[in-house]
């Protein structure tokens, strides 16, 4: 079955990046929308940037059409990513880094602050907007400020200004905000501006020289072990502030990122039941990923557990297939264990984790072509999310509407909902649409890679779930070449 | 086999009669090597050595060690062999047993001591790598603080690399030196059966980590012991197993490790354990977890005494011990002379035929 997306502008010609996309008609595709709480046979069509009509089919029309070919969803919304500038535009540029988000199906990207300067005042994110402006891509670009000046942990940055210069939220990513007392004025603080803080928990005590999640992987490659108790009890911490503040400041609101250990989400678990204002997120590669890709192994996460969900053994398996030390791998949090990934997709079906979030990290090749203990931290992983994650669709660990719904809805909750184009299919709203072929499969190479980070250890793998359209705002942010 | 015409035939190496194998002319004769066997074009660690590849490098040892004992230990199997030892960290020991071993084969050797700062000056291993290989070397001696950094060098350098210690992950030309002195003391030349203790900071030593390996590969009864906060994550590796089949032992409780021991090596306590608060103090350590000689008593009355050095003598062994007739110490380093040679030997003779 073959679908004609060609997208056309309003001048009848092919389609073009950053065009407004005058004509789209997608028929018998299957729509998933999180936000109706709606998944079938469908078609939409667009017309002049708006998306017009969303048909659901039914009876004889919709026969033949299954989940397995072309899905049409809200455009993804990325809650964590690192675009590099300014400061660091050898590893990516903000013009990069939204074609990159584009090809990965994103229309909404949230930028950390951890540039060169550091985005702790509103200079720095006017920057970013004009290059975001300058790069004629429609992708939408949202920022995290600073928690602390110059994220040094001592002062707080200047949130008040930051909010008025329309900030999502604040965070000292890359690093906890690890003196408790300015996390706690930080929350109360954001709280009263109606902006949650998005901690990065991790006990730098616990994690100093660390290389590894600490475990037998780490223990036979003689890595520094990086203890998931670092992570588990940060999050404790956080909580128990959050608890404490949010009687005097309602508004205060906790956003855990990148969260990777059961520990963790176990808190996390507690603290919703009991009312606490917190939501979290994880990442595709701690989902789909383990501490076995330190040793060589290249098997899913899911892969690496017997029928009991007991980690199998790495070596007796012949499970290793690559070279040790990839520094691809290396990276905060680190990769953890399988009964943790299995942890992280059961905390997404349960409704513990509200997001999936790509923490896009991409480095210059010289920052990881060292010895693994001297790489920088960080994946290249904002392009191979949705192939990671129909993954484990494919595999039965998610259904496809709890994975898009992480991808759209639930990062849509966390920055307070502003936004309703960007989380559903909506009638009569700016079209933020992807359009993707599940049986479709492409190679992750390089030079199929958008980003100028080229740090992903999927080189090579073939992904299912290739991206033929990605709409934002109405205008084209990218579609696939013709074969 | 051999087919590099620069390297010497085996039977040139003994200056022996002309169909003589190395081995047989060693008088290993009772359990010949298999010929042929080495396929490795680097040394980065001994996980990757079958029982057959241990067999050959004990039995090419024992040819080098004879060639040792010679008025001159010198033959010219690596002539005009480049050989360049790579050292980022400082290692008097390990540095000069490769240098001698190289020039008892004939190869030219360069030392290059590489400090730490030269990292933070940018100048990046696989710089120096690819450096160090314009300038002729075709084997790299590799030490450095970094777990890992050999496979780096490896990916990056023509020629065989032989890691000489990588953080806190492998030496495993200490592993072969140690298995190879264990060999020529224990009765019946066999470590299969024997129960070996490694007995201190087994967390972040890399020749525990080495040994677990070839030792358990050849059928000894290994024992990890040291107090808990340096036995850290080894007690999950002991239940899961070596490679998952071959168990080994932790445990703090050193009465049960010594018990009827066969050998007993003790590993260096450094000072800086203290300072990240995993021990009380040296002295605490030498009184519960130091090799006494009332302690060595409890193990086989012949038990071998062992340490891969550099000691801290009246710490984690007593100086009596150390220098007592049980300790072969001091045949550890004149074995690791021989076991490098060995090794340089076998790769020379794999990169030879891999060309």
């Amino acid at each position: 079955m073959t679908i004609d997306v060609d997208a056309r502008t309003s001048g009848g010609a092919r389609s073009s990046v950053g065009a407004r996309l005058a004509d789209l008609e997608i028929s018998r595709a299957w729509l998933v929308d999180p936000a109706s709480g709606r998944e079938g046979p469908g078609e939409i069509v667009v017309t002049d940037g708006v998306l017009e009509a969303v048909t659901w089919l039914e009876g004889v029309e919709a026969e033949g059409i299954d989940a397995s070919g072309v899905i049409v969803a809200a455009g993804f919304i990325d809650l964590h990513a690192h675009l590099r500038e300014p400061g660091n535009e050898d590893a990516e540029t903000v013009a990069t880094g939204l074609a990159a988000a584009a090809h990965g199906g994103f229309t909404t990207v949230c930028v950390m602050p951890n540039t060169t300067p550091a985005l702790d005042e509103p200079s720095v994110l006017a920057r970013i907007r004009d290059a975001a402006a300058a790069s004629g891509l429609p992708v939408a670009l949202l920022a995290h400020g600073a928690v602390s000046a110059g994220r040094a942990g001592e002062q707080l940055a200047a949130l008040g200004e930051l909010a008025d210069a329309g900030v999502v939220g604040f965070s000292d990513d890359g690093a906890p905000v690890g003196s408790a007392s300015l996390f706690r004025n930080a929350l109360a603080y954001a709280g009263m501006l109606g902006l949650p803080i998005v901690d990065h928990p991790e006990d730098a005590a616990l994690t100093e020289g660390a290389e590894a999640n600490e475990g037998l992987i780490a223990t036979i490659l003689g890595l520094r072990g990086w203890p998931r108790a670092a992570e588990a009890d940060a999050v404790a911490r956080d909580l128990a502030i959050l608890a404490d503040v949010v009687g005097d400041v309602p508004g205060a609101r906790l956003h855990l990122t990148h969260l990777s250990t059961a520990a963790s989400l176990a808190h996390v678990r507690l603290a919703k039941a009991a009312g606490l204002p917190v939501t979290c997120d994880v990442t595709p590669h701690h989902l789909a990923l383990t501490e076995e890709w330190l040793a060589g192994a290249r098997r899913w996460s899911w892969e690496a557990l017997d029928d009991d969900g007991v980690a199998r053994d790495h070596w007796r398996d012949g499970a290793i297939t690559a070279p040790p030390f990839d520094t691809s791998v290396r990276v905060n949090p680190p990769l953890r264990s399988a009964v943790d990934a299995a942890a992280c997709l059961a905390a997404l079906v349960d409704g513990t984790a509200d997001a999936i979030a790509t923490d896009h990290a991409p480095h210059a090749e010289v920052d990881k072509a060292v010895e693994f203990g001297l790489a920088a931290n960080g994946i290249s992983g904002i392009e191979t999310a949705l192939g990671v994650v129909l993954a484990a669709v494919d595999a039965g660990r998610l259904s496809l509407a709890t994975a898009i719904a992480a991808l759209t809805t639930g990062p849509a909750r966390v920055l307070g909902d502003r936004e309703p184009s960007t989380r559903g299919l909506f009638e009569g709203e700016s079209a933020n649409v992807v359009v993707f072929d599940r049986s479709a499969t492409w190679r992750v190479t390089p030079d199929a890679l958008a980003s100028k980070g080229k740090n992903s250890p999927l080189l090579g793998r073939d992904l299912p779930g290739r991206v033929l359209l990605t709409v934002a705002g109405g205008r084209i942010a990218y579609e696939a070449a013709d074969d | 086999m051999i087919t590099d015409p620069a390297l010497a035939a085996p039977d040139e190496l003994l200056g022996a009669g002309p169909a003589a194998d190395p081995v047989a002319a060693a008088g290993g004769g009772d359990n010949p090597a298999p010929a042929g066997l080495w396929r490795h074009r680097h040394l980065l660690d001994v996980d990757v050595l079958t029982a057959d590849e241990l067999e050959l490098v004990m039995h090419t040892t024992a040819t080098m060690s004879e060639i040792l004992a010679r008025p001159i230990p010198r033959v010219p199997a690596l002539r005009g062999w480049g050989v360049t030892n790579l050292f980022y960290e400082a290692s008097t020991r390990t540095r000069v047993s490769f240098e001698v071993a190289a020039k008892n084969l004939s190869a030219d050797v360069v030392n290059v001591t590489a400090s730490a700062s030269s990292v933070t000056k940018g100048e990046s291993l696989i710089d120096t790598i690819r450096t160090l290989e314009a300038l002729g070397a075709r084997m790299l001696v590799i030490r450095h603080a970094t777990s890992g950094a050999p496979w780096l060098a490896a990916e990056t350098f023509g020629g065989s690399v032989i890691n000489a210690g990588d953080g806190l992950h492998a030496h495993p030309t200490q592993a072969l030196l140690d298995l190879y002195t264990m060999r020529t003391h224990l009765p019946g030349g066999s470590v299969a059966g024997r129960k070996v203790v490694i007995l201190g900071d087994v967390l972040h030593s890399r020749v525990a980590r080495s040994n677990l390996w070839s030792l358990t590969a050849s059928g000894a009864d290994v024992w990890v012991c040291g107090p808990v906060t340096l036995l850290r994550g080894f007690e999950a590796w002991a239940a899961a197993g070596v490679a998952g089949t071959r168990q080994f032992t932790a445990t703090s409780d050193l009465a049960a490790a010594l018990r009827d021991a066969d050998v007993v090596m003790a590993l260096r306590i450094q000072r800086e354990r203290m300072a990240s608060g995993l021990l009380p103090s040296l002295r605490e350590y030498a009184a519960r977890f130091g090799l006494t000689r009332a302690r060595l008593a409890t193990a086989r009355p012949d038990a071998l005494v062992m340490h891969p050095g550099p000691m801290n003598e009246g710490v984690e062994i007593a100086p009596d011990v150390a220098a007592g007739t049980q300790s072969v110490i001091t045949d550890q380093v004149a074995n690791g002379v021989a076991v490098r040679m060995a090794i340089l030997y076998l790769l020379a003779g794999a990169r030879g035929a891999g060309e």
